[in-house]
């Protein structure tokens, strides 16, 4: 009796354990699954999050792997971080992006920090605004090859047949009968894009936070040229994103405003050398040749080359470019009536350099939580 | 070098300089009013004040607390109330920016018997003194849906009598 007793007290104790196990393995899945925690400082409003993918730790995780994984091209040559890497800011420091299959692209780079702010994606497309139908175009585009898949090319079973995926699918969409479909890769792609987010540069804690040791002189000085109205650049790159196409979860529906800044004015119908000619391509609007899209000037001085063609090497140059009224296209007719031109001395440049350089968020080129998660690199 | 950038450099040398120091920490009342005033932040902070909230450009509430342009023009003596009438009313003022930036309110928006707008030169931001690029005055406009004639860097209210 004493046996069978001594055995129901240890069936007892496994049956505790293990319930307890289960509840921590439940309450795990649920936190992977609860509300994200954005944890945005003073300043930063919370993103735009569709309404059809909202963001989860889990899906994040997933969307990271996927990110840094070359399984996701055609030769297994490329991934997303080979044209975004992150001590660039997610870009590729090109001009001309180059696919897996070595075609380039004809304009460079977005950077990927603060995306889940844009507007719209892209340089000049206006109609793309959802982070999960761009991520096709690099995964699935011909025009050009970027990651190079296709439809039934065997992506989608790789995935399935390693276990570490498979994983991360069930946390990332644990009500799904089919987890392994391209609506839910691009899924995770997006929610990781949108996690990337730099919000405490130099200039930021100086700015928010009041920290009047974070930036130098030269960049305070630089501020207030950036925000004089004969320069004007706050016109075009504002708000705390420094850029005028930019939504949050309280603005989501923000009129986005491209612009001709005089980089071109080539003879002929269009005043842009094409296939570069602007939101022209989508609205055939003749006023529209030559309007790209303003970016985000968080990270700047990371991303090199700059404009959509990356036809700037340096920040000095960006500079003459706007202080000139624009570069060979000061008489474009569709040129923003901004871009006016301005006298600097040396001094003005050097501060509004020093301004651009504050807003460097070295914390985010290193952050482990953006960086690939794979063992060995995969890119 | 070509022509135009040692143009642009012979310009830059010759010190044609574009505003890039700190707004003077002085608001200047002047033109066609009886008593010009030249205010500092502790004159600022001894007159009555006020605390307006407007949403910034993502919705987010931020808090300006300063003065109502009201308080600041009846002070220099500007026809407000019971003088603000006939050819006073025909009074505009200039709201002017160190960086050169000018906007115009007509002398009866700030007036309580006409537009009563609760305009404010501001000197804090959520609690705290406006600087840099803001400071260490501006104007906040709460009805205003553009926050274009919310001037930052002010420097001068100038009135101009277009009747006298």
């Amino acid at each position: 009796m004493l046996g069978m007793k001594s055995l129901g007290t240890w069936l007892l104790c496994a049956l505790l354990l293990f319930a307890a196990l289960h509840r921590r393995a439940v309450s795990a899945e649920s936190n992977q699954n609860a509300e994200y925690q954005w944890n945005l400082p003073k300043g930063f409003p919370k993103p735009f999050v569709p309404a059809d993918n909202p963001i989860t730790a889990a899906k994040v995780e997933l969307g990271r792997y996927l990110f840094y994984d070359t399984r996701m091209s055609v030769n297994g040559k490329a991934s997303c971080a080979t044209c975004h890497k992150q001590e660039l800011a997610f870009t590729d420091g090109l001009a001309s992006a180059q696919g897996a299959t070595g075609e380039l692209h004809p304009r460079g780079a977005m950077s990927l920090v603060n995306v889940a702010y844009s507007a719209a994606l892209t340089w000049s497309n206006p109609e793309l605004r959802r982070l999960e139908k761009q991520a096709l175009a690099p995964m699935f585009g011909d025009h050009p090859i970027e990651l190079g898949l296709r439809d039934n090319d065997g992506f989608l079973p790789t995935l399935r047949s390693d276990a570490k995926y498979r994983a991360l699918f069930e946390r990332a969409f644990p009500d799904d009968a089919d987890r392994f479909t391209i609506a839910n890769v691009t899924k995770a792609l997006a929610s990781f894009e949108r996690s990337i987010i730099s919000a405490r540069s130099p200039y930021d804690r100086y700015h928010y936070d009041r920290d009047d040791s974070a930036i130098s002189d030269s960049a305070k000085r630089g501020e207030i040229l950036f925000f004089n109205q004969h320069l004007s650049c706050f016109r075009c790159h504002a708000g705390f994103d420094f850029s005028d196409a930019t939504i949050s979860e309280r603005n989501p529906d923000r009129q986005i405003e491209f612009h001709n800044t005089g980089l071109y004015n080539v003879p002929g119908l269009l005043s842009y050398p094409a296939p570069n000619v602007g939101i022209y391509e989508y609205t055939k609007a003749p006023g529209d040749v030559g309007k790209f899209k303003a970016p985000s000037l968080r990270n700047i001085a990371v991303t090199a080359p700059y404009m959509h063609d990356g036809s700037i090497a340096t920040l000095e140059g960006v500079l003459d470019h706007y202080s000139a009224g624009g570069r060979n296209g000061h008489d474009n007719p569709n040129k923003d009536p901004l871009i006016a031109g301005f006298v600097l001395s040396r001094q003005d440049r050097d501060d509004l350099i020093a301004f651009l350089q504050s807003l460097t968020d070295e914390p985010v080129l290193h952050d482990p939580r953006f960086a690939s998660p794979w063992p060995r690199p995969r890119e | 070098m070509t022509p135009f950038v040692h143009k642009l450099v012979w310009f830059s040398l010759a010190g044609i300089a574009i505003a890039q120091t700190p707004a003077p920490p002085t608001l200047t009342v002047a033109g066609d009013i009886a008593a010009p005033l030249t205010l500092k932040a502790e004159d600022l902070a001894r007159m009555p004040r006020e605390t307006v909230s407007v949403p910034d450009q993502d919705g987010n509430k931020v808090e300006y607390e300063g003065v109502p342009v009201r308080e600041i023009l009846t002070r220099a003596g500007a026809p407000l109330g019971k003088q603000l009438r006939g050819k006073a009313l025909a009074t505009y003022v200039l709201a002017k920016a160190h960086d050169g930036y000018q906007v115009l309110f007509a002398l009866a928006e700030f007036d309580a018997e006409f537009g009563n707008e609760q305009i404010v030169v501001a000197d804090k931001r959520d609690g705290k003194p406006l600087f840099g690029y803001q400071g260490p005055f501006r104007l906040v406009c709460p009805n205003d849906k553009a926050g274009a004639r919310s001037v930052r860097m002010l420097e001068t209210l100038e009135l101009v009598r277009l009747q006298k």
